[in-house]
């Protein structure tokens, strides 16, 4: 008898209320798939379809006259990145400087877990970048490259930190003649750190930095890519507006090729829209 | 001396007599339990990745919810059901509108759907025919507690016991505010459906 109350009463009590996947990842570790210019450890889920339109005006510091860099030639690029899976992502975006075609991809190879038994999100990412503009290159000079790894961490949900080692190579490099008849050469190689984070404000708004010092030699005259922006979430839309100092959207351009000093004002205003397609069925 | 010994015969045939009658007890309410117990776990079925799914609507467009984690027992013994999920599992097909659920549904501090009651008219567990029982019980969700009758389907295949519901909520009962981007909101009105194939504890 003791027997059959006890099996009754446990088929009669509530089933115990339990969290399905308590040692899942963490929830967005940052707001959309890049910082400004440099990528972030979150990726594009899978089946959606993150469509990026970025555009960056003039030095924003000359004043009225060009109405702050809008009247400058503005660099504007838009991409395609698709989820293969949770954790692996392609793409491919193209940018007007250069007309540059680039071809990526980002995979997630830790997940930052909500137990805190995996404490860091851990990614790598590849881009090789073609330029298409009329230039008296082989197609062997065109091609530049970019691997990173990405590592990152949701510190609490107003905190989010990242660094990423990186590598660019050039193919083809320049050496120029200055205005002071000086040589400008410029490297094929760059190692660069790049240093990330955000601040959530709101369910909305957060404010974000990256700060990208370059390691070693590198181009002459060239000065460590630096931002803040912005990010304004609504539904399927992240939108960026910032303030960097590089015209250029990818990052092996942004390590190599900038010139500008961000603490010396010369930054320019730029945003970019991110909105998320569905493509799977569901 | 005779006497003596018919009545220790007597004495032999009341032992063993109450020997007999102690032991059919033992054997039968033995029998009665292990009948009972066989009874109890044939008639109590669950499942952990049961279905679930809303469907909303906003102007021009309608998106559906889905998630696997349902988790739900019926038992037929008593005829309660329990079914629960944790709503962070629901999955939109967009990453962004799982995030705006979950800000909307404040699943960190109420972070289940759940519905507890009985059923309240008759299902018949010989029959394999689909048959459709009247539930009433209490459904929380965001913390709110509601009084809700429903009309499931259920239908025994088996060692399974298939069970399926549909109804309709209003956010609103609920303390939800329908989320809305600019002018385009969230209908207040809410299709949900479970299906579930529950197996047996006893498997």
């Amino acid at each position: 008898m003791v027997v059959l109350v006890c099996l009754s009463s446990s088929v009669d009590a509530q089933i115990p209320r339990e969290r399905a996947n308590p040692g899942g990842p963490v929830f967005e570790v940052f707001w959309a798939p890049n910082i400004i210019t440099t990528a972030s450890v979150a990726n594009v889920p899978k089946g959606n379809l993150n469509v990026t339109i970025m555009h960056v005006f003039g030095i924003a510091t000359d004043g009225i006259k060009d109405l702050f860099g809008l009247d400058d030639p503005a660099n504007i690029r838009i991409g395609f990145d698709y989820g293969v899976s949770d954790r692996v992502s392609i793409g491919f975006a193209r940018s007007r400087f250069d007309k540059l075609f680039d071809f990526r991809f980002k995979a997630n190879l830790l997940r930052q877990t909500r137990d805190g038994r995996i404490p860091l999100e851990v990614a790598i990412k590849g881009d090789m970048g073609i330029r298409t503009d009329e230039i008296e290159f082989d197609l062997k000079d065109r091609p530049n490259y970019l691997g990173a790894v990405l590592i990152g961490r949701k510190f609490s949900d107003v905190v989010s930190l990242q660094i990423v080692p990186m590598f660019s190579h050039f193919n083809t490099v320049f050496i120029e003649i200055g205005e002071n008849e000086e040589v400008i050469k410029e490297e094929n190689d760059h190692l660069a750190l790049g240093i990330g984070g955000r601040f959530v404000l709101s369910t909305r708004i957060a404010v974000l930095f990256e700060y990208i010092p370059v390691f070693g030699s590198r181009s002459d005259g060239t000065r460590d890519e630096m931002g803040i922006a912005l990010n304004l979430e609504t539904g399927g839309h992240v939108f960026q507006l910032f303030l960097k100092t590089s015209t250029w959207l990818t990052e092996q351009h942004a390590i190599s090729r900038n010139r500008d000093r961000f603490l010396a004002g010369d930054f320019r205003f730029g945003f970019t829209v991110n909105r998320v397609f569905s493509l799977a069925s569901n | 001396m005779e006497q003596k010994i018919i009545r220790q015969q007597q004495n032999h045939s009341d032992i063993a007599t109450r020997f007999l009658n102690f032991g059919c007890r033992v054997v039968l309410l033995g029998a009665i339990s292990l009948l009972a117990v066989q009874v109890s776990t044939g008639q109590a079925f669950m499942t952990k990745n049961g279905h679930a799914e809303f469907k909303s609507r906003v102007p021009l467009h309608s998106f559906t919810g889905v998630s696997d984690d349902l988790v739900g027992a019926i038992n037929l013994a008593d005829s309660t059901i329990d079914f629960y999920i944790d709503l962070t599992t629901l999955k939109t097909g967009i990453g962004k509108r799982d995030k705006d659920m979950r800000i909307t549904l404040e699943t960190d501090e109420f972070p289940f759907a759940e519905f507890y009651g009985k059923m309240v008219t008759l299902f018949d567990p010989e029959s394999e025919q689909s048959q459709d029982v009247q539930v009433a019980g209490v459904f929380t969700l965001h913390g709110v507690s509601k009084d809700i009758s429903i009309t499931a389907t259920l239908e025994m295949h088996g060692d399974e016991l298939h069970v399926s519901a549909f109804w309709k909520l209003n956010l609103r009962d609920y303390n939800i505010k329908p989320p809305r981007l600019l002018i385009i909101k969230v209908d207040e009105v809410q299709e949900l459906s479970i299906s579930g194939r529950l197996t047996s504890v006893s498997n």
